[in-house]
């Protein structure tokens, strides 16, 4: 009973943990792929590449592998200080560079340098709508808890 | 409520509690059972001591030992932490990592951490941290609904 209740366990933070990154991978797509339309738009076309659209989703899956296991999920942190500021730098450069190397902004250097300040400030929102999660979560957690220990106070009282 | 009152020739006296969910009248008949308030036999120096369910914190075991604490003192249990897991699950404990159970009416606040886990904070300050595996149990028990996995 024992041994099942921890295969459960260690099946559903497996699960956890695949959901968490498809959300991640998902979240910076889009923010990417925005960030990749607008450019478009800007340079008067209204078509955006499959190619590059597929290698933003592969590469957000591989970041989000990497951030979860590698980088302790740091963009989900309670703070964001010295050690994450490397990684979300670290990760924002590896951006830029695919970017670079696969040509999603033609040949314009100055772009990804626009796009790793972008893809900086993406860690940060998220980082911080992640702790404004937490803080929402808090509030919800700590009336359960009052509520929770309101019933038994009754309960008590009935006896 | 149904009873069920049966005269045995031999053997010890024996009261079974059926439930299927731990009501006030359920509770109270607990209770009463444990004369009044539920009680649990601890060691301190040396020296048996009966403590008030109440008034404990929390459980922690370290090396194989059990361990008893309230805002005072700490005590040495005879069971294992499983063995209260069982005993107390049906009132206000619960079990929050693999080596701890609180009591949920002396936690006085909770905070939200990254990876799913909960920073617990005891009414003596202490914080005690529930893991990812437990923390949704937990939630679903301050909500109202009981785990009985």
């Amino acid at each position: 009973m024992d041994k099942h209740r921890k295969l459960l366990a260690v099946w559903e933070h497996y699960l956890t943990t695949e959901i968490a990154i498809e959300f991640k991978s998902c979240l910076y797509f889009f923010a990417i792929l925005f960030f990749y339309c607008v450019y478009q738009i800007l340079m008067g076309s209204t078509q955006a590449s499959i190619l590059h659209m597929a290698e933003m989703i592969f590469l957000t899956y591989v970041m989000g592998y990497v951030q979860v296991y590698l980088m302790s999920n740091f963009d989900e942190g309670e703070v964001l200080r010295g050690r994450e500021m490397v990684c979300v730098g670290l990760c924002s450069l590896v951006y830029a560079g695919i970017s670079v190397l696969g040509g999603w902004f033609g040949k314009t250097v100055w772009i990804s340098v626009l796009f790793f300040g972008y893809v900086v400030f993406l860690y940060i929102c998220v980082f911080l709508v992640y702790k404004a999660k937490r803080k929402i979560d808090d509030k919800i957690m700590n009336d359960n808890l009052r509520a929770f220990q309101a019933r038994r106070t009754e309960h008590a009282k009935c006896d | 409520m149904k009873y069920k009152v049966e005269r045995i020739t031999e053997g010890e006296d024996e009261v079974i509690l059926r439930y299927c969910r731990m009501t006030p009248e359920v509770e109270r008949i607990w209770k009463f059972l444990y004369g009044g308030q539920a009680k649990l036999m601890g060691w301190k120096e040396k020296t048996h001591v009966v403590l008030d369910v109440d008034k404990i914190l929390y459980f922690e075991s370290v090396d194989g030992k059990t361990y008893a604490y309230t805002e005072e003192d700490v005590y040495a249990m005879d069971v294992t932490l499983n063995k209260l897991e069982e005993i107390l699950h049906a009132i206000n404990y619960f079990r929050c990592s693999k080596s701890m159970i609180i009591n949920i009416d002396k936690v006085q606040s909770l905070k939200s951490l990254p990876s799913n886990r909960i920073d617990s904070v005891m009414c003596n300050g202490e914080h005690i941290m529930i893991s990812r595996t437990y923390a949704s149990d937990f939630r679903k028990r301050l909500k109202g609904g009981r785990n009985d996995g």
